[in-house]
């Protein structure tokens, strides 16, 4: 299966061309939607943890339109640098640490962007301690699962 | 230049960052950190000098810049441990130089706002537009910033670092 994938066109491609536009492009698209990702997030997780306290957080939520569409490009271009290298990558236990993280993190950016909707417009519940962890994990998740895809170059 | 790349390779301090395995990985994760807060925080603040999230007025959104300045001195604080560690590796590297010129420009651009059209944005009220001027500083510095990042990242490619 991980060799069948690393065979297939796009990965031989990703991996081997000498072109700009393959794998360093890839990869960069990759951080980019990391920047966006984790630093839309921590703008609202430090409005949570009390920053900035006049800022309504109804008006940040054009933010988590951005994480979407970020976290889509992660998506593809991560599916896309996993195929180039499947057979190393699926050995990595790391890499499965790092997509729980990620998958944690995510439903937990989830439970903010709800809370955001349902709570927003009454606003004061939004300065409760539960929202007060909820951006504190948030925080921690995605810091860790930044460290893990980085150590995946390393471990 | 070569004196000096040399010189820095030989100092203590260069020999121990290299030598101890497990600060380049932790230096390059606080750098990713670092990243996501600079392009998170100032990009938004960013957007906002550009008219967008209007409802935001400026004076609180800049409650957050000191957010992006802390990711921005981790992030000067481990790019100067990298230097020090292989200073060869960016010496003549065309990307190192395309980023330090960036961050230049973003440096600058900055300036230039704290100094002249700032002045505009204090007391700007929630759902007020923006002038061109300080929509031009907003767009400036967004590309900036991710041109530093794109330059960063093409450190292995464009020259050959690792």
């Amino acid at each position: 299966m991980m060799a069948w994938l690393e065979a297939t066109a796009l990965a031989t491609w990703t991996r081997q061309s000498p072109s700009i536009w393959a794998y360093p492009t890839i990869l960069t698209l990759h951080t980019v939607g990391l920047g966006i990702v984790v630093g839309a997030n921590a703008v609202i997780d430090f409005r949570l943890l009390g920053f900035a306290p006049r800022i309504s957080l109804p008006s940040l939520s054009p933010l988590f339109r951005m994480i979407l569409w970020a976290f889509l490009l992660n998506a593809a271009t991560g599916v896309v640098l996993f195929m180039s290298d499947a057979t190393a990558k699926s050995r990595q236990p790391v890499f499965y640490v790092k997509l729980t993280l990620i998958a944690l993190a995510l439903w937990n950016t989830n439970l903010v962007r709800r809370g955001i909707q349902r709570d927003g417009p009454i606003g004061a519940p939004l300065n409760s301690p539960r929202y007060r962890r909820l951006a504190a994990v948030s925080l921690v998740l995605w810091a860790a699962a930044i460290t893990a895809g980085r150590l995946m170059a390393y471990l | 230049m070569d004196t000096f790349v040399e010189w820095l390779r030989a100092t203590p301090l260069s020999q121990a960052i290299v030598y101890r395995i497990w600060i380049w990985p932790l230096c390059e994760t606080l750098h990713f950190i670092g990243l996501a807060l600079v392009i998170g925080v100032a990009g938004f603040f960013d957007l906002r000098l550009m008219g967008f999230f209007k409802q935001v007025p400026i004076d609180d959104a800049r409650e957050l810049m000191p957010l992006a300045v802390g990711g921005f001195l981790v992030n000067l604080t481990t790019g100067i441990i990298f230097v020090i560690g292989h200073p060869e590796q960016y010496a003549h590297n065309p990307a190192w130089w395309w980023k330090f010129g960036f961050l230049c420009v973003a440096g600058l651009n900055a300036l230039i706002f704290q100094f002249t059209v700032g002045r505009q944005t204090v007391g700007l009220r929630a759902g007020t537009d923006t002038s061109m001027a300080v929509k031009s500083i907003g767009v400036v510095s967004l590309i900036s910033w991710f041109a530093v990042l794109y330059f960063g990242r093409m450190l292995p490619f464009l020259g050959s670092a690792f």
